[in-house]
């Protein structure tokens, strides 16, 4: 029987947060497993996330052919998060067939994010999908599906450069810093003043390896309190261009409205330190550190402004690998389209083998009467042979269905004749079927010897060969 | 046509093929290609060191090791030592760009001077050889993966300082510090190597003509260059040099070794270092 695929959500384009939070699905395994009751479904798997509410159902074509699927489970979301189906309705989309497979495809692979290339989404959705296997509701072709899916994202990932480059400003610093000094691990560094993206910043450093972290700030007790949380030694602000020369990374955030730290103060530092290379970020606005910091040798300033442009560079490049990676999701959606092809074909392959082995078996029984007692191994033997012929005979138009089936829209056909000319559906065949259709000297009976037993001749009495 | 005939051929064949199939594969960030890149540099590599031997086992190997043609390809064939040294103490794969293309030079330059002969003495032999050529080879060899280290150098810094934004090449290049550490241990392994070359030959000078110096151009443009790695060694090491000015006098002091390799021995009449017909 035909399955077709659903997919029903919303995400962060076609709805605001309020209507996101209303139908985020707080306990996804429930709402799985209510629906298939509610519905006429075989599968279904749902995400949420902050971001997104996705559904994908998987239903008998017969079956959808008298309901609306995609509705139905609107009907059941809203009923779960007690909210408007009007409002729903207006801010979700709906994908069917292959559309479906795309999107999910572009979720897992992150084209669909808020911050194209951003890898949580895979997590969620590997592990919205583990539930849904543990709750039974995802079956042959969700499994596929999601499996697929997986993949897709990691050959995105690998093929192309979608998540190479850092899109937040404090990755980018981050990036940066590796690009200067190669491996974090060892290095120090220093953050001036307080500020909630000078502190991400410093916690991405700490995260990379960062060995120790001097937090100064014109209130000692602020540097106290943030050293306690960011596991850093706090330092006296009239400390700072002394401690300088043993630090490698410095992260400026201070209300200050001159520059605090001159390029002067920083040529003395330089030959202190014997030329060791120096990364100032300067988030501050205005600025703390003087811009004639970057044209000493060994010394790279990078101030709030060409941080957000290395990002917003970052973004376009994961922009144009975009393209590349929706190349890749095309190609695997075709190739899982050929996939629910021949599983349409199956069920056909299915009943020719065994309409096979049900002619094999009766003609082996008619042979052994008339053979009398044998012995095991020639009956073995009997056996093998009928089964092989039978397989064999049919190896090639099975070959030949899987061949058409791949092509677009003739399938249908094809599974229909197969099914016709091998009567597989045992439909009684009327004898005046298709009279329109025979000219007059088709008018004699329908016989054929290949459906006439040995036996049956032998009575009629010829049973002798011809000389 | 035997082995010895079509060796060089299939040397420069692979260097080429490697050098192109690395290009190819960093543009295209395909590691497979560069892996297989890799391994056909790694096959030429095998075979210069056959043909290196084949040189030496074929006949007389004190006037094999005077030849223009065996000279060239050790040299060739040390560039790729020392990268592979540098590879495996500090993971600079990409110096291939610059050691494989060098190398090619050198070994293509080997065979096209094939009937060329250095008017060296078979005197110089052994330990002199070892103490000259090989010391003075190796610290080329050193410098030229300076040259490559500190051209890009040059170029990822020019990038970040003017804020130009990485592409997904600099992306892929090594750090800044790790270019700067190619430039170090170029210096404080390459100019003792140097020294030892430059005295072993007026050493040798002494012994067989009697005389330390005899104001040959290459003589003399050697000892520039020794004064050059001298000041490079002392700043470096003693006032504390890093980055761009170290990255730029080993590329200048490469430049001056390739004039005076090239250069002097093919196109101005010297004394001891031409290679005559």
């Amino acid at each position: 029987m035909d399955k077709n695929i659903f997919l029903v959500g919303l995400n962060h384009r076609s709805a605001g947060v309020d209507v996101r939070e209303k139908f985020a699905l707080t306990n996804v395994a429930d709402f799985e497993k209510s629906l298939l009751a509610a519905c006429p479904l075989r599968e279904v798997m749902a995400l949420s996330t902050c971001n997104r509410v996705e559904i994908l159902v998987v239903a008998d074509s017969a079956r959808c052919q008298d309901m609306d699927a995609a509705e139905a489970v609107l009907a059941h979301w809203a009923a779960t998060c007690q909210g408007p189906l009007d409002v729903l309705r207006q801010h979700t989309y709906r994908h069917q067939g292959m559309d479906a497979v795309t999107h999910l495809f572009c979720v897992a692979a992150s084209l669909d994010s808020m911050i194209m290339g951003e890898p949580q989404i895979l997590g969620q959705l590997k592990n919205s999908y583990r539930k849904a296997v543990e709750t039974g509701t995802a079956r042959v072709i969700i499994n596929r599906l999601l499996h697929k899916s997986f993949s897709v994202a990691k050959r995105v990932r690998t093929e192309t450069a979608i998540a190479s480059s850092a899109v937040s400003i404090s990755y980018a610093a981050v990036e940066l810093a590796k690009k200067i000094f190669g491996e974090l691990t060892g290095k120090t560094a220093m953050l001036v003043g307080a500020g909630e993206m000078a502190e991400l910043a410093a916690t991405h450093l700490l995260a990379s390896g960062i060995e120790k972290l001097y937090i100064c700030n014109r209130t000692y007790a602020r540097a106290q309190e943030l050293a306690k949380t960011m596991r850093g030694e706090a330092v006296f602000f009239e400390d700072m261009a002394e401690r300088l020369s043993g630090v490698d990374i410095v992260i400026t955030s201070t209300g200050s409205p001159t520059v605090i730290i001159r390029a002067k103060d920083i040529r003395e530092v330089l030959k202190k330190r014997r030329n060791r290379a120096m990364f100032f970020i300067d988030i501050a606005v205005p600025r703390d550190i003087d811009p004639d910091v970057n044209s000493l040798d060994n010394v790279y300033l990078y101030d709030i402004d060409d941080l957000k442009e290395v990002v917003e560079e970052n973004m376009s490049a994961r922009k144009s690998e975009a393209v590349k990676a929706r190349a890749i999701v095309d190609l695997e959606t075709e190739a899982f389209g050929t996939w629910m092809k021949s599983l349409a074909l199956q069920p056909t392959i299915t009943d020719l083998l065994s309409r096979a082995e049900d002619v094999a078996e009766r003609e082996l029984a008619k042979t052994l009467k008339r053979l009398g007692p044998v012995d095991d191994e020639t009956r073995q033997a009997l056996e093998v042979l009928v089964r092989s012929v039978g397989r064999k005979l049919l190896h090639e138009p099975i070959c030949f269905l899987k061949r058409r089936t791949r092509e677009e829209g003739s399938s249908d056909r094809f599974i229909d004749v197969t099914r016709r000319i091998f009567n597989l559906d045992s439909d009684p065949v009327n004898p005046d079927a298709h009279l329109d259709r025979r000219s007059p000297e088709d008018d004699e009976p329908l016989d054929c010897e290949c459906c006439r037993d040995e036996d049956q001749d032998r009575e009629a009495g010829h049973g002798e060969p011809k000389q | 046509m035997g082995l010895p005939e079509i060796l060089p051929i299939l040397v420069i064949g692979l260097y080429f093929l490697g050098t192109a199939f690395y290009v190819l594969g960093s543009a295209l960030r395909n590691e497979r290609i560069k892996g297989m890149a890799l391994n056909i540099a790694g096959t030429g590599f095998a075979l210069n060191a056959v043909d290196l031997a084949g040189q030496l086992l074929a006949g007389d190997a004190a006037a094999a090791i005077t030849s223009a043609r065996f000279l060239f390809s050790l040299m060739g064939f040390g560039i790729l030592v020392i990268f592979g040294l540098l590879w495996w103490r500090l993971r600079m794969r990409f110096l291939i760009v610059v050691a494989l293309p060098l190398s090619l030079i050198f070994y293509a330059t080997a065979n096209a001077t094939s009937g060329f002969k250095a008017s060296l003495p078979p005197m110089l032999s052994g330990l002199f050889f070892f103490m000259h050529i090989g010391t003075l080879f190796s610290s080329m060899a050193l410098l030229a993966m300076a040259f490559g280290a500190g051209l890009a150098f040059l170029h990822l810094e020019k990038r970040i300082k003017t804020k130009a934004g990485l592409k997904k090449f600099q992306q892929d290049m090594p750090s800044l510090d790790t270019f700067d550490r190619v430039n170090h241990w170029v210096i404080v392994i390459g100019f003792p190597l140097y020294t030892v070359g430059m005295v072993s030959g007026f050493v040798w000078a002494w012994l067989a003509a009697k005389r330390v110096f005899s104001f040959d151009p290459k003589e003399i443009l050697a000892l520039v260059m020794l004064g050059l790695y001298a000041y490079l060694f002392h700043q470096r090491l003693a006032y504390g040099w890093r980055g761009r000015k170290p990255a730029v006098m080993a590329m200048a002091v490469f430049l001056l070794m390739v004039v005076s390799m090239l250069g002097i021995n093919f196109l101005v009449p010297t004394t001891f270092h031409g290679f005559k017909a």
